[in-house]
Order: structure tokens, then C-alpha cells, then sequence
């Protein structure tokens, strides 16, 4: 959280998808930040404490692909919540982390902001009832 | 002709029999000693004929054949406590490739009992194994290959969403993002059906799971209220070439987002139903809402560029288009009658 609004990372090598996630979640009402690859997002998650979900492509250059960086921070950033996107058309949802949803691309815009918005509730939710 | 130097004569016509057999074979007494080798078997495994006679089993070439496995099921089939069909062993020899051999060992049944005499037939299966390995290797290099075309196909359609989507929020025109929009929803009705082509082989659809998964997609875009308009697909068990599936699907896009658009203004409930079916070659694909119906007259809209795709389309497909004012709502069938073609064509001829 950054100011009240919800902080999202997006995780993406294509700069044309990056910048397409970026906006959506802008418009979404959500902080944005960004990361073309997993090495970058784990040091913008090492330097902030405000994130409060990452929205990650699958296949991606660097030392981890998407569902690599998806079990690395619920690892070491549990409270993290996780979307997963890839051009894969069927990927089982249980080789990611618990509680992450995966999309298959190209993914609809609303069906991604709501799926952001439930999974941020969640939390909210759950920070209450502790 | 090799000698044979057992005190028992084998026939001539055997012996004949087992030189110039074409596959490798051995020809053994009880005590695994050689009485002939075929001419195959002393080429294939770089053996002189010359010296094979009489020799044992385990002494042929450099010893190579002197294999304890191999010698004690000999034995087992020679004393009939066992047979040996197709069992594999491996052929070592110095300096040589390991050969993989599939050996098939019975007595000889000459109504001699005095006389246990072995045959043993051996078949060098490694080049055989090695071409289906290879064989294996391509259809699994193919498979990965095509994994990542779908996945190159899927991004690219997700670059394609994303540019439309980035254009249509910094258009001012209201008109003009609607185009966006537009073209963004068939982008997505292309990409739900690459989806399911990628899960689907020999390259048909299963038109249910398609049709399912192209309405939720537009429902998930274009319906902000879920609570208030909904939409049904009936389809029956069609599988589909991909070439008409894609015909069909973006068909059926245009006309849910044209229902989706105008059938249902000022916060109206309503449902868009699909239905398809199909007996033999003919089919019938019909949308269905219950909105305010098609307004007529000079009221009725432009044709736009939905309205010529689906014409398009359709006439591709050897289709009819019937709108039926269904009160409340439009029903829009598109049918293909194999028959009905067939008999216009006559009635027209006579």
C-alpha cells in the first residue's frame, strides 16, 4: 500500500504488454510498477515493502521464468498476492503457489482487474480477521 | 560343407536348411556346441564360417558370445524347463558398438529324442531401436515446436489486445473507441479459438467448448453487470474444421456484440441465447435475445462493418441469414441446407 492505494508490480519482457499491463492497472485505480524481467522484480521487491500483488508473464529471458518468480516470492514474500499470465493456453494451476490464478493470454482487461480486485480483498479480509 | 564331429549325423537337408537361412541362426547340440552357423549369421557377426564347426558357444569369435545368461537359457530350453521368445541381450565386442540383439531359442523338432539339437534364431534389433528413438525424439521436438509457435501466436494476439486497448483509452472520440473496442473483441474471438486449437489435435474444434469460451470471454469484456444480462450457449457434440470454426466464431462475435450493443439500452435485464446444431452436412447457428427488437423503417441502423463481415462470412460458409422479429427481442438464424441447395438448383434448372 503506497497512500492508501494498492500496489501492484508488473512482470512482463514485451515492452508493448508491459506498458498495456501498466495502464490497466492504472486505470484500475492501483499504483503501478514494472519489471521486464524476474532478476528486476525481485530487486524492486527487495527495495520496497509496499507491494501488495504481482502480475507476472510466464516465458521470460533471465534466471526465472514466471512460475519460478511466483514460488521464489511467496517464499520469501508470503503476504504477496500472485496472477500469472502465459501464452501457454492450458497450465495447470497447481504447479503455481496456493492462491494464485493464472490467465491465459491475450487476457481480457476486466477479467485481470477483477481478478486483481478479489485477490487484494482477500487480503484486506484477512488482515482484519487477525 | 562344415564337418560335423559328433558321432551323430545330422541330415544334409537341415544343415542345408540352417546355412542359408537369411536371418541369423545357430544350429546347436545340447552342450552348446556349434553344428552350423548360417551364412547370415557368420556375416553379420564378422564370424569365418570355416571355424565355427564344432566349437562351443562361448568360444565363437573372441568369446563374445560366451554370455552366462544367454548359456544357461540355452540349457533351460535344451532340458525343456523353459523357452526362450524374444529375449533381448546385448552383444559386446572390443573396439565395437554394443549391439542389441533379440534371441528366440526352441529345440529342433525332428522326432529324434535321442538327440537335443538347439535352434537359435538372433535378430540385431539396434538399428530398428535406434530409428524409433529417433522417431520419438522428432515427435517430441515437434510437439515443442508447435508449443512454441502457440505461445509466439499468443503473445503476439496479447501485443495486438494491448495496442487496441492502449489506443482506445486516449481516443476522444466515443465513436472511434468503439471501433477500438470492436476490433479488440474479434482479436480476442481469433485468440480463444488458437486456445483451443492448441489443446485440440488434428486441427477441429469442438465447437461447444469454443462457443463457451468465446462468449464467456465477450461476456467477461463487455458486460459490467452480470446480474443483468447474461448469455446462454446451447451447442450440440459438432467438431468442426478449424477453417469453419473460425468463420463461425467470429460470425457469432459479431452478432453477440451487436445484441450486447443495441438490444439492451437504459439498464434493460435481458438474456442472448445461443443455439447450434447440426445433422450432417447442415447446420443451423442462431442468436437469440430478448431485447427491444430491430427498429425498422428509416430508424434502422447503417449497416456497419459487423454487418459485412457477417455477410461475408456467411456466404463463405453457403449460409442464409433469416431475422425474426421474436417479440420481445430479434433472432438472428444462420443456416446451411445441404438439401434445400440441391433442390433450388433443380427447381431453378426446371
Amino acid at each position: 500500500m503506497k497512500n492508501g492505494r494498492s500496489v501492484v508490480l508488473v512482470v512482463e519482457d514485451s515492452p508493448i504488454i508491459r506498458m498495456g499491463a501498466v495502464e490497466l492497472v492504472l486505470s484500475a485505480g492501483y499504483e503501478a510498477l514494472d519489471a521486464c524481467d524476474a532478476d528486476e522484480a525481485i530487486r524492486i521487491l527487495e527495495l520496497r515493502d509496499d507491494i501488495d500483488l504481482v502480475f507476472t508473464d510466464v516465458q521470460m529471458p533471465g534466471t526465472m521464468d514466471g512460475i519460478k518468480l511466483s514460488h521464489y516470492i511467496r517464499d520469501r514474500w508470503p503476504p504477496v498476492k500472485l496472477i500469472v499470465a502465459s501464452g501457454a493456453a492450458i497450465l495447470e494451476e497447481s504447479i503455481l503457489p496456493g492462491g494464485s490464478r493464472f490467465f491465459s493470454k491475450p487476457y481480457d482487461e476486466l477479467t485481470i482487474t477483477t481478478a486483481i480486485a478479489h485477490l487484494l480483498a482477500s487480503e484486506t479480509l484477512h488482515t482484519r480477521s487477525i | 560343407m562344415p564337418q560335423i564331429p559328433t558321432d551323430h549325423l545330422e541330415a544334409a537337408s537341415t544343415l542345408a536348411v540352417v546355412i542359408s537361412s537369411k536371418d541369423p541362426l545357430l544350429f546347436l547340440s545340447d552342450d552348446l556346441r556349434i553344428i552350423a552357423a548360417s551364412t547370415s549369421f557368420c556375416r553379420a557377426f564378422e564370424i569365418d564360417p570355416a571355424t565355427v564347426s564344432g566349437k562351443r558357444l562361448g568360444e565363437l569369435g573372441n568369446g563374445e558370445w560366451a554370455m552366462p545368461k544367454l548359456q544357461s537359457l540355452l540349457t533351460a530350453t535344451a532340458t525343456g524347463s523353459a523357452s526362450v521368445e524374444s529375449y533381448e541381450i546385448d552383444l559386446k565386442r572390443p573396439d565395437q558398438k554394443t549391439r542389441q540383439l533379440v534371441v528366440h531359442a526352441q529345440t529342433l523338432d525332428d522326432g529324434d529324442v535321442d538327440h537335443i539339437r538347439l535352434l537359435l534364431a538372433i535378430t540385431d534389433v539396434t538399428d530398428m531401436r535406434a530409428a524409433a528413438r529417433l522417431k520419438d525424439d522428432l515427435i517430441r521436438d515437434k510437439a515443442i515446436l508447435l508449443q512454441e509457435v502457440q505461445h509466439r501466436v499468443a503473445n503476439s494476439l496479447q501485443i495486438i489486445a494491448s495496442v487496441l486497448m492502449q489506443s482506445a483509452r486516449r481516443v476522444q472520440s466515443e465513436e472511434a473507441r468503439g471501433h477500438l473496442q470492436d476490433a479488440r473483441h474479434r482479436i480476442m474471438s481469433i485468440a480463444a479459438l488458437q486456445r483451443q486449437l492448441s489443446a485440440s489435435p488434428g486441427g477441429s474444434i469442438e465447437l461447444r467448448t469454443y462457443f463457451t469460451q468465446l462468449c464467456q470471454s465477450l461476456g467477461a469484456s463487455m458486460i459490467a453487470e452480470p446480474e443483468r444480462l447474461s448469455i446462454q450457449v446451447t451447442v450440440d457434440d459438432s467438431i468442426v474444421d478449424a477453417e469453419v470454426s473460425i468463420s463461425l466464431g467470429l460470425v457469432l462475435t459479431e452478432l453477440v456484440i451487436n445484441a450486447l450493443k443495441h438490444a439492451f439500452p437504459d439498464d434493460r435485464i435481458g438474456t442472448i441465447a445461443i443455439d447450434y446444431r447440426s445433422s450432417g452436412e447442415d447446420w443451423t447457428l442462431s442468436i437469440a435475445d430478448n431485447g427491444i427488437g430491430m427498429p425498422g423503417g428509416e430508424d434502422a441502423p447503417k449497416a456497419g462493418l459487423g454487418t459485412g463481415i457477417v455477410e461475408a462470412l456467411v456466404k463463405n460458409l453457403n449460409g442464409v441469414i433469416t431475422l425474426t422479429d421474436a417479440n420481445p427481442g430479434t433472432v438472428v438464424t444462420i443456416s446451411r441446407r445441404e438439401t434445400s441447395d440441391v433442390q433450388a438448383d433443380l427447381s431453378s434448372a426446371a
